[in-house]
């Protein structure tokens, strides 16, 4: 990968030498290699950490003091991290799949129907979001947690389940969702829609074929940040679960029991191999999505 | 076409439903379409809301078993203002004789500044990346990598790289003079530190929402403006900030809301008692069971968000809603 960004780059600034009169050409790659490198540095830094065996780690510069692989291994041994990652990725998955179904087909009634009360209910959804995570969790924790009966039924025991995490997070990342779909609703064409409602497809299969597949870099571009949300959450994932693998805890409890679990010296580069793994399924998911985002709508779609 | 969804017997349900949607008149298709949305919003999030209020008229109630104490009207709120509350607190609420020591002011300073340079970065990035070059999918996915990071990570991350006996980072910031030797236990060198950990992380959220607006743009418009004899910068001006604005909007929006309730990342990485976020306020007073202090705090900060947010909607004249 570093290799192709490489040659790439290299390939910019053997373009923008040759014409140099273009000097936007400079400035794009210049801009380019700077945001390419101050991003990636952390990371760089969190393998030199891992490669350190613990003892050395201090004082650590830019390079490793040692390259100690197995820890990539280790870090298995120490802790069930695959499952704590497959938790996370499931709850993930479960979020956004309830946040795309119900935050497109109200993105689409906001974006392109005017109607009386839109603009309340659209407040009253953004008010939601204004709230921090904690002014939510009293009640909710008794709701989710079978405490409370409503009508004489007592609610639900969702704690340790991948329900408990789900449900608090899809309400809390709808808004967003709902207020990105609107946008992208709105300002596709009313004329496609039109023409498809003219030619006898109904509501719903105009929503479906028409509008749906022209705003798929909104979808997708909501999935994914709903999806990396809810795998990065940090508040619902701990309260709602009790640190252990087997009872659907996120990765965040894993990342955690790393610091947690050893009482005199923290293992820095237990920690460093452990999020580097943890952030892999999220790097395959973004090279795959980004296709989708950038090529969902394809030249001329949009000509009226 | 209707005669052949008439044979599949199982189809006939699902039909009977479509037509019975093309009767309806527009508002009520729009009711109907908003009807699962907010009944899962009402159970997940406005009954809490509403709970959490009538807690925040109670007094706190830390000995006896119920955790929910005497009514007590707005007490809470008054004592909030007036500094009554700040005892139960680990820093003031306000406090202008020491503003970096106070909640709402941390909060505020921090908002304001990572949201301005991530709108400027990010929109920089977005630019790169809506180019066509060879490699791009790779830079795009290094670009947008940062918010893939869950927050213990990349706290923990920005720790370590800052930590005076295993990073090197405070070593260089000290050099330049920007912070002590020891960043950590000072609000103010924390907060910068807390800044730029925030801009890495977060600037890939505005990348995605402006990238997927400028991709929304229709490609068209660029070659009439270039036919009309429109140079870079007025094509950028007059064809893509229009364009992109909305979305713009709505991303600048949701940052500065997420960055008002900014919690996480300063647990992990430089405490909430160095830097007193409202939400770190919200948790350490639940944690100590102060309910109602804490429902307290919590709605006084979704209303000076909600505050802001209309300072926003004016001041950009903004359409969001």
């Amino acid at each position: 990968m570093f290799h192709r960004i490489n040659t790439t780059l290299e390939q910019l600034s053997e373009t923008a030498l040759r014409s140099p009169a273009d000097a936007n050409r400079l400035v794009f790659t210049g801009g380019t290699i700077v945001f390419v490198l101050t991003t990636l540095f952390p990371f760089y830094w969190l393998f030199v950490l891992a490669l350190t065996p613990n003892e050395l780690i201090s004082n650590m510069g830019l390079v490793p003091k040692g390259y100690n692989l197995a820890v990539f291994a280790q870090v298995f041994q120490e802790l069930p991290l695959h499952r704590y990652i497959f938790n996370s990725v499931l709850i993930s998955l479960m979020v956004t799949a309830v946040v795309i179904s119900l935050g497109s087909v109200a993105g689409y009634a906001f974006g392109r129907y005017e109607f009386s009360g839109k603009r309340p209910l659209m407040l009253i959804i953004l008010v939601i979001s204004y709230f921090p995570p904690a002014a939510f969790l009293l009640p909710l924790f008794r709701l989710l947690t079978g405490s409370m009966t409503i009508l004489g039924i007592q609610t639900p025991d969702f704690y340790n389940t991948p329900l408990g995490v789900a449900f608090p997070l899809s309400a809390l990342t709808l808004p967003f969702a709902i207020f990105v779909l609107t946008t992208f609703y709105s300002q596709i064409p009313d004329g496609l829609e039109d023409a498809a409602r003219i030619e006898g497809t109904t509501r719903l299969g105009a929503l479906y074929r028409v509008i749906m597949p022209l705003s798929l870099p909104g979808l997708t571009t909501v999935g994914v940040l709903t999806f990396i949300t809810v795998y990065n959450e940090f508040f619902f994932s701990f309260l709602m679960t009790d640190g252990s693998a087997d009872h659907w805890s996120p990765l965040v409890w894993g990342i955690s029991s790393i610091i947690f679990e050893q009482q005199f010296t923290t293992p820095y580069n237990l920690l460093a191999a452990a999020s580097i793994i943890g952030v892999f399924p999220i790097a395959v998911l973004v090279l795959f999505a980004q296709e989708k985002i950038v090529s969902g709508l394809t030249a001329g779609a949009l000509k009226e | 076409m209707s005669t052949k969804l008439d044979s599949v017997p199982w189809r006939r349900p699902l039909r009977a439903v479509t037509l019975r949607i093309e009767q309806l008149s527009d508002t009520q298709f729009v009711y109907v379409l908003l009807s699962p949305v907010f009944l899962l919003l009402a159970v997940v999030a406005f009954w809490p809301i509403v709970n959490t209020f009538e807690l925040s008229l109670h007094a706190d109630s830390i000995v006896s078993p119920d955790p929910i104490g005497e009514f007590a009207g707005f007490t809470n709120y008054v004592d909030l203002f007036t500094g009554g509350l700040d005892a139960l607190m680990p820093r003031p609420f306000v406090s202008l004789s020491q503003p970096l020591k106070s909640a709402l002011i941390v909060t505020v300073v921090f908002a304001g500044v990572s949201v301005s340079i991530e709108t400027l970065l990010g929109f920089a990035q977005a630019l790169i990346l809506n180019e066509e070059f060879r490699g791009r999918r790779w830079v795009r996915l290094v670009l947008i990598l940062p918010w893939a990071v869950p927050i213990v990570i990349f706290g923990t991350m920005f720790y370590l790289m800052f930590n005076s006996t295993v990073g090197f980072g405070s070593e260089i910031l000290h050099g330049l003079g920007l912070i002590s030797a020891t960043p950590f236990t000072s609000t103010q060198d924390s907060l910068l530190l807390l800044i730029i950990a925030d801009i890495w992380k977060t600037t890939p959220f505005m990348v995605l929402l402006i990238l997927a607006g400028l991709q929304s743009i229709n490609r068209d418009l660029y070659q009439v403006a270039e036919v009309a004899g429109a140079s870079r910068w007025q094509r950028f001006r007059h064809v893509t900030l229009p364009l992109v604005a909305p979305i713009l909007g709505v991303a600048i929006l949701f940052r500065l809301i997420q960055a008002l309730r900014v919690y996480g990342v300063i647990e992990v990485m430089v405490g909430c008692n160095t830097v007193p976020s409202l939400s770190c306020m919200v948790v350490s007073t639940f944690q100590s069971r102060y309910y109602g202090t804490s429902a307290t705090i919590a709605f006084t900060t979704a209303a000076l968000i909600g505050l802001v947010t209309l300072g926003y909607f004016a001041f950009t004249k903004s359409e969001v809603v």
